[in-house]
């Protein structure tokens, strides 16, 4: 704790300072003390989804030490791998997902090259007021929208409610604006000498936004890419309010509504869905991480 | 920039006229610009600032919504005393988790700074998974540790004497349990933002402040903070707003249980709105939320000027 | 703007009730005609009990030549009430959909009246409980179809070995297999010390106080047998009177000797807590027992399901019933009552109990001796009293007999549990009855 800069400092100032490196050792101790426990206290929820996975419900319920497998089993898995409601929850998030991150990406891209590049009227208050749409949560919003698809269903026949394409509806507004709001921090990046250049040449809007933004801040995409996956495939409230039958349903909530039963003693199964279902993000992310935290930190960066 | 290579090669004439037009449109960019943003503005308009507003008017109707009855919805809240002690819990929810995430995340963010920059990624690796699970998967996991029979925390806590603790059965230990796996879920949010925060303090101030003999609480207090202090506003604001939103973690874990002890707005107007089919009430309800997102928004507003008149 | 969608509601009810007209009609016409039946069946907690129910429909489909869709909707995080809310909103959805007790009288004005498929019924089962009129009912229509999957007595499932180590009672010995029971003093009094005994044992009983049906039905069960009510049937507030706040005492002295955790129960955690073998009683159909079967098979064999303690003002048992609605926007009603009835048939009702393992309950009287409950096990006879074979309690809901709408609301409320809570946290009692008043006048909400 006592220094910030030990990894770069420390090498060269050894000599000099003997008791101050004493200390640097110390404090490294320490931090990797805490970063031990806070690790734990990070871990332990998932690692014992993976235990109680592996067990059957005979061993759960025998009330065993429960942080040990004893007769380590897969069949919570291929119960539910081969369970066609549970790979319908699956199929469900995963179109859900990739239909919203592309609708994402549609609608913030050019709206964010316009926005950071394009100056119109209203475009400064837009591009702030973008941001505050999140002053408006989704736990405010979906009971009006509730009544509201209601009576479109009324008016034009067209159903909404407990069709699982509403939420290719409801999502954007969870992803858009964030994805927006990054793609205008990394567009406002690009040096504005290199769209002048294209725009004399005679390159069109659109051909500037696709032959050199995005290029350039693609890894920006990336992100918002990301962000945009995770968001969708981890909404809770509005599947639960809009979407209701069990073909209708994406995993989260597909999970908590039918796997758990009130008088069956399926934990095993439980934990393992909460596992398959946290896998797709934790698979993106381990391999995506740089660019996830990227994403995450582009406002701090620049702030 | 292929096609602008491209064109010269047909016809010269063709090409310049067509480039003129092509000019013209152009010059109208603000036309443009609308229309490259428009689905933004259709979709914001349409499904947040629509319905926020058709929130307004359902919270003016009766129960069966076929007469106007005024504020009567909010009258018969206000006699209600569970509404205050939604309230209330509210507040306590948001405010103790989002100063513990910020208070853990602003520790955790400094002891990965703090270690050797090639053992940093891993640990960060380590320390995010929280953020990354989809939270109702998460807390699925922590109903499971705290569960009445077979709570894995109880059985530990046994060995020491200690327990069993009704993790979600006491007002208190439920309050307890939910801001935990709120502060859990959140915390490496905040590590992360202020990990690249702490990245871009220059190197040279803390190098003056130990030539000056400033100790490391000096060196956090008088340099680190005021570096950091914009980031901090901006993602303390953030989570609260998200925190004082929540809805899956309270759902899940105590469903607002028990006695109602830990209902937040989002859990209570579900329950009233959706699942007692009172729409009416139910959208008086989320609309307690706005005062305080308000005051969010006027702070928010204000770095993003301040922001804006900097660039 | 509200004016205007009634009107516009009022138009698209006319077009709809016309196509559907259309839609049926060639189904009155022939046995044979084609079409398509979306049904929700409540997702039944015993494994594999929903097979049956899907043969059922199946060969029913088969033969009418109707192409049929199942879904089973789980009860669980009120899963099915959602969806019976949304599809009311939505004005479509499911053509039969299970409802739960108060559901019916909730949206009655978007069900189908049942009063053919009724009397027919009733005149080849016998006449259907109280508790499942007062429900199904409204002004002598018949809101839906009682439906046996699902529906349920919540009597006490004990543990025959602690009861006669700790409590002293062999809860065999007072409700013999195949033979009436000998209870008389199976009251609450005898309950109360059972409870103590037991808690002083280390297996206190596992009732909980959440906000749940398996809590709240057994409050409900203990309130009506001190006669207490919090709404009488006229409509009235009856919170402040004797007959509650003896059942307030009561239940006061009862948690004391119940688990630390017990308010945060869920409709789980009784089961759990009877599997895990940690109490001596739960109050639970035999899904319970079910699963003990399976996963804990020691404790299986020493469960006794019995009838309810007796108190001051007689022996109540909580009955939770299930039942068939079809909605009134729904766009083949005559396939729908054509499937409801071959549910219905007695052979069809004995299928299903017998693939639940003996847990549903149907409601008419002429089918409360099945075999099954007569033969399951082990122990053998252990479903036998689960029936109240004998009429030895009275079979009812909480919140009954107030009108459905209030009562519901009471139900869903918990307002019964939470009362208890409050008073046992130490809340003095008028103010636990003043609060009680309050909310009951809320629910007067229309």
């Amino acid at each position: 704790m006592t220094t910030v800069t030990v990894d770069k400092a420390a090498p060269t100032r050894k000599v000099k300072y003997g008791s101050m490196s004493r200390d640097r050792a110390w404090a490294l101790r320490w931090s990797y003390f805490f970063l031990v426990i806070f690790a734990i206290f990070s871990l332990t929820p998932p690692i014992y989804m993976l235990i109680t996975s592996l067990k059957s419900s005979a061993e759960i319920s025998a009330a065993t030490n429960p942080w040990w497998v004893f007769h380590p089993t897969l069949e919570n898995y291929v119960g539910l791998l081969t369970s066609n409601q549970f790979l319908r929850f699956f199929w469900n998030s995963a179109i859900v997902s990739i239909f919203v991150v592309t609708i994402t990406m549609l609608i913030s891209v050019p709206a964010a090259f316009a926005l950071a590049r394009m100056r119109f009227w209203g475009s400064a208050t837009l591009a702030t007021g973008v941001f505050l749409t999140y002053l408006i949560p989704e736990t405010l919003l979906f009971i009006p929208l509730f009544k509201m698809f209601a009576v479109i269903g009324d008016w034009t026949g067209i159903q909404l409610i407990n069709r699982w394409y509403v939420l290719l509806i409801l999502y954007p507004t969870l992803t858009v604006p964030f994805c927006t709001w990054i793609m205008i921090g990394y567009f406002a990046s690009i040096p504005k000498e290199l769209d002048e250049a294209a725009v004399i040449d005679g390159a069109s809007w659109l051909q500037t936004l696709t032959r050199i933004f995005i290029p350039v801040a693609f890894p920006g995409i990336i992100a918002a890419t990301i962000f945009a996956f995770t968001v969708s495939w981890a909404q809770f409230l509005y599947p639960l309010v809009f979407t209701t039958s069990t073909d209708q349903l994406v995993m989260p909530v597909g999970i908590i509504t039918s796997l758990i039963k009130g008088d069956v003693f399926n934990w095993g199964q439980i934990m393992t869905g909460a596992l398959l279902g946290a896998a797709p993000p934790l698979i993106i992310y381990a391999f995506l991480m740089d660019y996830y935290i990227a994403g995450l930190t582009a406002g701090a960066t620049k702030g | 920039m292929a096609d602008v290579a491209l064109q010269p090669n047909r016809g010269a004439a063709q090409a310049a006229r067509k480039r003129s037009s092509l000019h013209k449109m152009l010059k109208r960019k603000s036309t443009v610009a609308f229309l490259m943003t428009l689905p933004l503005i259709l979709l914001i308009a349409t499904l947040v600032i629509y319905p926020a507003f058709y929130a307004l008017h359902l919270a003016t109707l009766n129960k069966s919504m076929q007469r106007f009855v005024g504020l009567s919805n909010f009258e018969f809240l206000f006699r209600r005393e569970t509404f205050w002690l939604v309230v209330k819990q509210s507040c306590i929810f948001a405010i103790t988790a989002v100063v513990f995430k910020a208070l853990l995340g602003f520790i955790i963010a400094h002891f990965v700074h703090n270690i050797p920059a090639k053992g940093q990624r891993k640990w960060r690796g380590m320390l995010l998974v929280p953020w990354v699970i989809p939270p109702a998967m998460s807390t699925l996991a922590w109903l499971w540790l705290f569960d009445p029979s077979y709570s894995a925390f109880n059985y530990t806590l046994s060995f020491f004497g200690i327990g069993p603790i009704p993790w979600t059965g006491d007002a208190m230990w439920a309050r307890f349990s939910v801001i935990l796996v709120n502060i859990w879920v959140g915390a490496p949010f905040f590590m992360i933002m202020y990990l690249a925060a702490l990245k871009s303090v220059p190197e040279q101030l803390y190098e003056a402040a130990a030539i000056d003999g400033a100790n490391w609480w000096q060196r956090i207090w008088y340099v680190t903070l005021p570096m950091m202090r914009n980031i901090i506003a901006i993602t303390t604001l953030f989570s609260l707003i998200v925190t004082f939103a929540n809805f899956d973690i309270v759902r899940i874990l105590t469903a607002g249980g028990p006695l109602d002890h830990t209902h937040i707005f989002a859990t209570w107007a579900f329950r009233i709105g959706i699942e007692g089919s009172d729409i009416p009430l139910g959208a008086s309800v989320s609309l307690f939320m706005v005062p305080i997102l308000a005051i969010a928004a006027i702070f928010i507003l204000r770095d993003i000027n301040k922001r804006g008149n900097e660039a | 703007m509200s004016r205007r969608k009634l009107s516009r509601r009022q138009f698209v009810a006319a077009t709809a009730l016309s196509s559907a007209a259309l839609i049926t009609a060639p189904y009155v016409r022939g046995a044979h005609a084609a079409g398509k039946l979306s049904i929700g069946f409540w997702d039944h907690w015993v494994p594999g009990a929903n097979k049956a129910s899907t043969d059922i429909v199946n060969a029913w489909a088969e033969k009418e030549k109707v192409e049929v869709q199942i879904d089973y909707i789980p009860s669980q995080g009120n899963k099915n009430l959602l969806t019976i809310a949304a599809e009311a909103q939505a004005k479509s959805g499911h053509d039969i959909l299970a409802m739960p007790t108060w559901w019916p009288h909730a949206q009655a004005e978007l069900l189908e009246p049942m009063n053919d498929v009724m009397e027919g019924l009733i005149k080849q089962n016998g006449e259907p409980n109280g508790t499942v009129k007062y429900l199904g009912q409204s002004k002598g229509k018949w809101l839906a179809v009682p439906a046996s999957v699902g529906s349920q007595i919540k009597g006490p499932c004990s543990r025959i070995d602690l009861m006669k180590q700790h409590a002293g009672i062999d809860v065999q010995a007072l409700y013999p297999a195949g033979a009436a029971p000998k209870a008389d003093n199976w009251t609450l009094d005898t309950f109360l010390k059972a409870a103590e005994a037991c808690h002083k044992g280390g297996v206190p009983f596992g009732i909980g106080l959440g906000e749940t049906s398996d809590n709240v039905d057994t409050a409900g069960a203990i309130f009506q047998s001190f006669g207490a009510a919090l709404v009488d049937e006229k409509g009235n507030v009856t919170v402040k009177t004797d007959a509650v706040r003896q059942a307030l005492e009561f239940y006061k002295k009862l948690i004391s000797f119940l688990p630390p955790d017990a308010g945060a129960w869920d409709d789980s955690s009784n089961n759990k807590w009877l599997v895990s073998g940690r109490g001596a009683m739960v109050m639970n159909p035999p899904s319970a027992w079910a699963v003990a079967k399976r996963d804990a098979p020691q404790v299986a064999e020493q469960c006794w399901t019995h009838g309810f303690p007796a108190g001051p003002k007689g022996r109540y048992a909580p009955y939770l019933s299930y039942f068939w609605g079809t909605w009134s926007f729904s766009k083949n009603k005559e396939a729908a009552k054509s499937v409801l009835r071959a549910l219905s048939q007695a052979d069809a009702i004995e299928k299903m109990c017998v693939a639940s393992g003996g847990y549903d309950l149907p409601c008419y009287e002429k089918l409360t001796m099945l075999k099954v409950w007569q033969e399951e096990g082990p122990p053998k006879g252990t479903l036998y009293h689960y029936p109240n074979p004998h009429n030895h309690q009275t079979l009812s809901i909480a919140a009954a007999p107030a009108p459905p709408k209030i009562a519901q609301q009471i139900y869903t409320q918990a307002t019964l549990t939470k009362m208890c809570l409050r008073y046992h946290k130490g809340e003095a009692m008028e103010n636990v009855l003043a609060w009680a008043e309050g909310e009951c006048e809320g629910f007067m909400r229309s």
